[in-house]
């Protein structure tokens, strides 16, 4: 069951990445506001990514555990852009 | 549960993939049903999500009952072989211990003697009895030896009965005692 729902808030993750896609191409100016706010999460994802000792012991998680979190993130961030970019 | 979560999850991925691929981008109403279709599809799969944490919160939450009943049963099965095994090691302390037993029989009345089905309390209370008759004869022994030998009757109830000569009770009765043995004997 503990894997059911984080595959379910994996999937909530990608349709959201879609929906942001999907924002993006609504307009020019959401297209850049979307490029910017994506593009603050990926540094910010690679600083997590750099500083996971620190950051672990900032949200008080085990390192492994920040390390899956971060790569299920980016793993969600590029399917969902996927399907919305192949569709 | 399950099912409405099962359901839940399909959706989501339904409403995620089918009006992407299958509605146009160009077209206006198209895309602002892929819009809504996305935002009821995030919808749907955080509610699956959350009814799968509680599901799997409440199997722990079962799975640690469980282990607590577990650990219960446990501990009360060891709690009683421990108690039976104590009042085993008292029964075996009584047996071995013929002393008390025995002071314990001779506190009883006789009609409870008599009545007491415990046939190791008899015995006990007829060794005590016959050692008692054993310490009497020995000292009809020793003091028939003293008077073979020339000794007093002073004297023999001092060395035999440790009780020097006088008008006390204890003496009267070491004196009758001596008489019936050395008389009987």
């Amino acid at each position: 069951m503990r894997a059911m729902y984080l595959a379910n808030y994996f999937v909530a993750g990608c349709i959201a990445s879609s929906f942001l896609g999907w924002i993006a191409s609504l307009h020019p100016i959401a297209f850049r506001a979307i490029t910017f706010l994506a593009s603050a999460a990926f540094t910010v994802w690679g600083l997590c990514w750099l500083l996971d000792f620190s950051v672990s012991s900032l949200l008080k998680i085990s390192v492994s555990s920040l390390q899956a979190f971060l790569l299920a993130l980016l793993a969600a961030g590029a399917i969902g852009a996927g399907v919305f970019l192949c569709s | 549960m399950q099912l409405k979560m099962f359901v839940l999850s399909g959706a989501a991925v339904a409403l995620w993939l089918i009006p992407l691929t299958a509605l146009d981008k160009r077209i206006g109403w198209h895309k602002s049903m892929q819009g809504l279709t996305l935002c009821a599809a995030i919808a749907c799969a955080v509610t699956a999500g959350n009814i799968a944490r509680e599901l799997s919160e409440q199997g722990e939450i079962e799975a640690i009952k469980e282990r607590a009943i577990t650990a219960d049963v446990i501990d009360e099965i060891s709690t009683s072989a421990y108690i039976s095994q104590q009042q085993r090691l008292q029964e075996a302390e009584q047996i071995l211990n013929p002393v008390e037993a025995l002071e314990r029989a001779l506190a009883l009345p006789d009609a409870d003697v008599e009545r007491s089905p415990k046939p190791e309390i008899k015995q006990l209370a007829e060794n005590g009895q016959n050692g008692a008759l054993n310490e009497e004869s020995e000292r009809a022994e020793r003091a028939l030896q003293l008077r073979a030998k020339g000794w007093g009757k002073a004297k023999i109830i001092l060395e035999v009965w440790g009780v020097s000569k006088g008008g006390s009770p204890k003496y009267k009765a070491a004196e009758a005692e001596y008489k019936r043995l050395t008389e009987g004997g």
